[in-house]
Parts: structure tokens; C-alpha cells; sequence
């Protein structure tokens, strides 16, 4: 992890090549695996195909434990995919870290806060949006004005601090394991063969967490999405 | 553009996009590559599981009826194979009884039938010796007769005799 970044501006917005190229790579990770255990489906499920099912019944149950019905189908393949995503991002930066002149260009794309943001951002849209097309724009902008007039207020900063929490909880989490990651690589490089002894490891100690860490929060990202896109299908009274 | 501070680093609105543009259509590629066929696979396993617990269902009703059925036919068979030996005893008894009967009446009317020829039998005979008896009578008596005659009375026999005779040639 370096704090410098390679940018450039197009159309008046600006891009960081080490995102586009580490979010471009999780992308085809998962698409490749995904892709790789869903040939020859049969109805006999062979290994890969079990695995597969295993990952969508593992997902849908996610997404069900907070929502059901007609909503819960249509979620099922958003998340999966962010799971999926999410997960293959949390690991991309344990395994591979690619640094150019001080810019790094492969890391884990979730270790970013943009990224994170804007999935936090995408969860909540996607939250108003079935919420409206539960129970209508009335209703949806109504349940603000709940329990009390006051609670607008509450509610609508509410709003702010779940998506600042959503996004940041995963990008904090990441965040810290690929910073120690980093000092623990930089004290072993700069400390000579005795270092690398000792560090060894410490790295592979972290590693190991940070893998169980990353599994974890794709885990909470997806579980938290449903229960605020709950929150805003299933309007309590 | 949008350049402002989020927690220590600028907000670069083009990665949002990016990220949004590549998320979606990362899942896109998911749902028409494996999605949708296994989520499809997987419905259609259910329904296939569901239906053979139906049809298992059906089937072990089929046969528990089947199984019925047969022991019911079993029972009827056995009553309608036990009539059968019942009437067979019947008749069997009632032909017995008819053919001792039979035997019996053919006995009876053979018995009768000897006791007549015995009976004619006995006649002709009684009618034969009556008859022998008679002529061996006479002749016994024309024997005792030839014998108690003394020799006047036979001569005087001997003579009408001799008379009878000459009488007999004489008309010749």
C-alpha cells in the first residue's frame, strides 16, 4: 500500500488507474471462477456444480434471513454477486500486490474507500428503491415521519451514518490488515536476512487472520445490506 | 470536479462510476453464465424431488391397495375352493348312496329272478320224477304183480293172453 496514486482526468472526472485495474481483475477472478464451476450443470450436481449451489444457497440464505417473498428472489443474484465480490476483493491484496515506482497498481480494491462507498451507496439506493416499490412513494417517505414528526431528523441522518458504516466498517477492516501487511513486508525488506526470519512469521500470522478477516466482513456487507434493505421493504408500524 | 475530503483521500467520482459500471456488469455476466442455469437446475431439481415423493407416495398406495385386493381375492378363492370340495363331497356321497341303491334294487330283483328259475326248476323237476315214479310203479308193480301169480293164474294168463292174441290175428 502506498499513499501515492496514479490519476488522470477524462471528461472532467478524475480515475485512479490502481482501482480501475485492481476492481477490472477481482471482476474477472470472479467471473472466471464462477464461470468454471458453472459448466456441465447437470441435475445430478457433479464437484463443481456443488460447489456453486453451495455458494448460492449460502448467499440466498443470507439475503433471506432478512428479507422473503418477491424481494428476496430478486436480490438473490445482487448478493451473490457482492459476496462473491466483495470476498474475491477482500483476498486479492493478500495474495498479490503489484507497485510500480511507488504507485501501486494491484491491490485489494476494497482496502479503498471509494469502492467501499460505493457499494455502501449502490445497497442503500437499491434499499430506497425497493422500498418505494413495496409500499410507494406515500408510504416510503412517510415511515421518515416515524414513530413522530421529530424522528425525521434521527432518520434521515440515520441514513447517512448506515451508509458511512456500511462503507467504511469493510474498508477500515481491510484497510488495517493490508497497512500491517505493508509494514511487516517493509520491516522484513529494509532489516536484512535476520528480519525476514523474524518476520516470516508475522506475516504469514496475519495473513491467516486477515483471510479469516476479509471471508468475515464480505460475510457482514451482505448481512447488513439486507437487513437496511429490509428495513426499508418491511416498514415497521 | 467533485474533489472533496472523504476520511483523508479525495473522492474521484470517475472510480465510482467505474466500479458501479464494472459491478454491474460483472453481474450481468453471472447471471447469464451461471445464474440463471443454476438457479433453473435447481428449481427444476425440486420440482423433480417433490414430484417423486408424490409419485413414491402414489405408488406405495397402489400397492397397498393392490395388496388388499389380492387378499381379498385370496379369501374368495379359498371360500369358492372350499365349496367346491363341500359340493364335490355331496355329490360324491349322493352318487355313492345312488349306486349302493342301484346295487342293492339289481341284487334284490337277481335274488327274485333265481328264486323263480329255482322254484320252475324244481317244478319240472318234481313233474319229471312224479312222472318216472309213476312208470317205475307201474312197472314195479307189474313186476310184483308178474311175481304173486301162481301157475293157474298164470296160465289162465298166459291163456287169455294167447286168447287175446288169436282174437287180435283172427280180425286181421
Amino acid at each position: 500500500m502506498n499513499e501515492k496514486t496514479a490519476t488522470f482526468q477524462f471528461l472532467g472526472l478524475t480515475f485512479n488507474v490502481g482501482n480501475m485495474v485492481s476492481v477490472l481483475l477481482a471482476c474477472v477472478v470472479v467471473f472466471c471462477v464462477v464461470f468454471a464451476l458453472s459448466r456441465h450443470i447437470t441435475m445430478k450436481p457433479g464437484k463443481g456444480q456443488n460447489v456453486l449451489e453451495w455458494l448460492v444457497d449460502f448467499t440466498n440464505g443470507i439475503v433471506r434471513s432478512a428479507l422473503s417473498g418477491k424481494v428476496a428472489n430478486d436480490l438473490g443474484l445482487w448478493g451473490f454477486t457482492t459476496f462473491l465480490f466483495i470476498l474475491i476483493s477482500n483476498l486479492q491484496g493478500l495474495l498479490l500486490q503489484v507497485d510500480v515506482s511507488g504507485v501501486t497498481y494491484v491491490k485489494s480494491p476494497t482496502a479503498d474507500p471509494i469502492i467501499t462507498m460505493t457499494f455502501a451507496l449502490l445497497t442503500l439506493t437499491l434499499a430506497q428503491y425497493l422500498g418505494i416499490r413495496k409500499n410507494g412513494y406515500k408510504q416510503h417517505f412517510l415511515s421518515y415521519f416515524k414513530p413522530f414528526k421529530v424522528f425525521v431528523i434521527v432518520n434521515i441522518f440515520e441514513e447517512f451514518t448506515n451508509f458511512l458504516t456500511l462503507g467504511l466498517r469493510l474498508f477500515g477492516n481491510i484497510f488495517a490488515g493490508e497497512m500491517l501487511l505493508g509494514i511487516i513486508t517493509k520491516m522484513a525488506v529494509g532489516g536484512g536476512p535476520l528480519m525476514w526470519v523474524v518476520s516470516l512469521p508475522l506475516s504469514l500470522a496475519w495473513q491467516g487472520f486477515s483471510v479469516f478477516i476479509g471471508c468475515i466482513q464480505a460475510f457482514i456487507f451482505v448481512t447488513l445490506s439486507s437487513v437496511y434493505i429490509s428495513h426499508k421493504v418491511d416498514i415497521e408500524e | 470536479m467533485f474533489s472533496f475530503s472523504v476520511v483523508g483521500t479525495s473522492l474521484y467520482i470517475g472510480n465510482m462510476l467505474f466500479v458501479l459500471i464494472s459491478f454491474l456488469i460483472l453481474m450481468w455476466l453471472i447471471k447469464i453464465f451461471a445464474w440463471k442455469p443454476i438457479t433453473n437446475m435447481m428449481e427444476k431439481r425440486s420440482n423433480k424431488i417433490a414430484n417423486d415423493i408424490d409419485s413414491a407416495e402414489k405408488s406405495r398406495n397402489d400397492a397397498v391397495k393392490l395388496a388388499q385386493q389380492r387378499q381379498s381375492e385370496l379369501e374368495n378363492t379359498h371360500q369358492e375352493a372350499s365349496g367346491i370340495i363341500a359340493q364335490a363331497k355331496q355329490t360324491g356321497s349322493n352318487q355313492r348312496d345312488q349306486i349302493l341303491d342301484d346295487a342293492r334294487k339289481d341284487a334284490a330283483l337277481m335274488k327274485s329272478t333265481a328264486q323263480k328259475d329255482i322254484e320252475q326248476q324244481r317244478q319240472e323237476a318234481l313233474a319229471n320224477s312224479r312222472k318216472d315214479v309213476a312208470s317205475l310203479s307201474v312197472e314195479i308193480a307189474s313186476k310184483i304183480i308178474s311175481k304173486e301169480l301162481n301157475a293157474d293164474d298164470q296160465k289162465a294168463l298166459v291163456d287169455s293172453y294167447i286168447e287175446g292174441l288169436g282174437k287180435q290175428n283172427g280180425s286181421k
